[in-house]
């Protein structure tokens, strides 16, 4: 196994889509910053004239815990999006290029050939939100410095400059949980479908139809809690004024578990299915 | 050795292969010729567990982690690789040694330049085919199996492959199993025939006598044929530089005696057999 990862990793590296992948986060990431430093100050004041008024808030506003709060909402769709694209990819460009049958035609078990090709999505989802966390941050703070964040969730809720920053990290570690997620889920789709353009499209479907389903109220309460769609907004928790840990914990822990469904599923088939 | 006993394989398109036995020996280097879509590359898939036949067995006499090599269709490879990197990743997922030394001698065993640093998206299609098998030659197995493997190649490259396909048989005792729909590259390096037709085998056996039985015409070369009286007395088609006589092999060396007594230099002589004949004389 440790041979096929790092047979993986060497691949990784040198494909110049893991490269466009980061380089799209960045390009996501400059938008946001140049918007925020031109037009930011001027909204903020907008929606906040009365409030500021009754209230003393330290520091400005548009800061960089506003700034790295904003880039992490991109994980509701962008972000999946491009990540499902670049890890669907490790797949299908095996199936295009004809390597899947010369890997195939090795003394390589096909489950574990497989379960490296998880493992290594996985890691470069990590290493992605990683990388998306500390470029905002540093970027953010160097321009915007520190403060404190308001934040809209149902109504408007404040957090000091220290409690934000940590509720943006721990925001960051739950948002990853859910991108690996869907990096797991497109790698499946990948497995069953095997084109490169058909999969995208399948990955888009879903990434669209899952965040419907999380505004549906399905009535059965159990759905309404252990349904996937209604885990993948757990990182948005981290932002309510009271923090319930267990919830959270719990929710990562039933995604989690639901990623895992989603890989031994996709691996089961891939050993199951003929190659070619 | 490789064998594939009563193989039969079903699409929704229809009946890929029905009932095939085929057989390799070792140091043997068997031909699979058929059309395109005659069911060879559904064979090649099958011998090589790619996919399972719906009927039938594949038997592989190994004690080897690879039993069986190959190519399928076209070499795949990593296009944003080089030839060096691409023999690294393959021989390191199969734990074969992947040291610097190694991947060399692999290289050079298929005649590819140890220069070669570009991505092998730059590499002719004679080179690609050439790690392809250098890379299906990763932990000595017993058999290698190549579909349509001059497809696309120049005459050079066609006889620069054989030449390497006939030294790793020989030297190596490799069972060699090729496909092809060209004739008469199949017929320069193969010792034993199968020909398949609508995924039956329909005719089989070793080359010269498969060749011998089923030809019917020769194409002679020489200077001032038309003024022959000898081919007169054949059937005989006029080519620019050539003339197609319709003959049993039998005949060809009094033939060639009576076209040396007219005074005309005949400088080739080569049997003129296509997959068509093979296949209807067998149907």
């Amino acid at each position: 196994m440790r041979l096929l990862l790092s047979a993986e990793l060497l691949k990784l590296v040198k494909q110049s889509k893991t490269y466009y992948a980061l380089g799209s986060i960045m390009v996501i990431e400059t938008l946001i910053l140049i918007t925020a430093y031109f037009q930011g100050s001027t909204i903020l004041d907008l929606l906040l004239d009365n409030l500021k008024q009754s209230f003393y808030f330290e520091g400005t506003l548009l800061n960089g815990n506003l700034i790295m709060y904003i880039v992490l909402n991109s994980l509701w769709f962008n972000v999946p999006l491009i990540l499902m694209i670049v890890t669907s990819g490790i797949v299908t460009d095996e199936y295009k290029d004809g390597t899947m049958q010369t890997v195939m035609l090795q003394a390589v078990k096909k489950w574990k050939f497989i379960t490296a090709k998880y493992i290594i999505a996985v890691l470069f989802t990590i290493l992605v939100i990683g990388f998306m966390m500390l470029t905002t941050f540093i970027l953010a703070y160097s321009i915007f410095g520190g403060g404190d964040l308001v934040v809209y969730l149902n109504t408007l809720n404040f957090f000091e400059a220290d409690d934000a920053f940590h509720r943006i990290c721990w925001a960051f570690a739950s948002g990853a949980v859910s991108m690996v997620f869907y990096c797991v889920v497109s790698l499946t789709l990948a497995i069953f479908i095997k084109e490169a353009a058909k999969t995208w499209i399948a990955a888009a479907l879903f990434l669209i139809i899952t965040t419907l389903l999380l505004k549906v109220d399905f009535v059965i309460p159990v759905i309404n809690s252990f349904f996937f769609p209604k885990l993948i907004d757990t990182w948005q928790q981290l932002f309510y004024y009271e923090l319930d840990w267990t919830q959270i914990l719990m929710n990562n822990a039933l995604l989690i578990l639901y990623t895992i469904a989603f890989a031994a599923a996709g691996t089961y088939v891939f050993h199951k299915k003929d190659i070619g | 050795m490789l064998t594939g006993n009563n193989l039969s394989k079903s699409y929704s398109s229809g009946k890929a292969l029905n009932d095939v036995s085929i057989h390799i020996s070792p140091g043997q280097i068997c031909g699979l010729l058929g059309r395109n879509g005659a069911g060879k590359t559904t064979l090649f898939k099958i011998l090589c567990g790619l996919v399972k036949p719906d009927h039938g067995q594949v038997i592989i006499n190994s004690r080897r982690s690879k039993p069986v090599g190959g190519i399928i269709e076209r070499p795949g490879l990593y296009n944003f690789l080089n030839a060096y990197d691409n023999i690294k990743i393959f021989a390191g997922i199969q734990g074969a040694p992947a040291d610097k030394l190694s991947i060399e001698q692999t290289l050079l065993k298929v005649g590819l330049p140890l220069d070669r640093k570009d991505p092998v998206s730059n590499f002719s299609l004679g080179m690609k085919q050439r790690l392809g098998i250098a890379i299906a030659l990763i932990n000595d197995p017993e058999c290698l199996v190549l579909d349509e493997p001059f497809s696309g190649l120049d005459p050079i490259g066609v006889a620069s492959l054989i030449t390497l396909i006939r030294k790793l048989a020989e030297e190596e005792n490799i069972a060699i199993l090729l496909s092809s729909h060209m004739m008469g590259e199949i017929s320069k390096c193969c010792h034993f025939l199968y020909v398949i037709e609508k995924g039956e085998i329909v005719n089989s056996g070793p080359t010269n006598a498969l060749i011998n039985a089923h030809i019917t015409s020769f194409s002679i070369t020489a200077s001032n044929l038309a003024a022959s009286l000898t081919l007169k007395n054949y059937e005989v088609e006029m080519g620019t530089n050539d003339a197609r006589v319709s003959c049993e092999a039998r005949e060809i060396p009094s033939l060639l005696t009576e076209l040396l007594s007219e005074g005309i230099q005949v400088t080739a002589c080569t049997p003129v057999l296509t997959l068509e004949q093979l296949i209807k004389k067998a149907i």
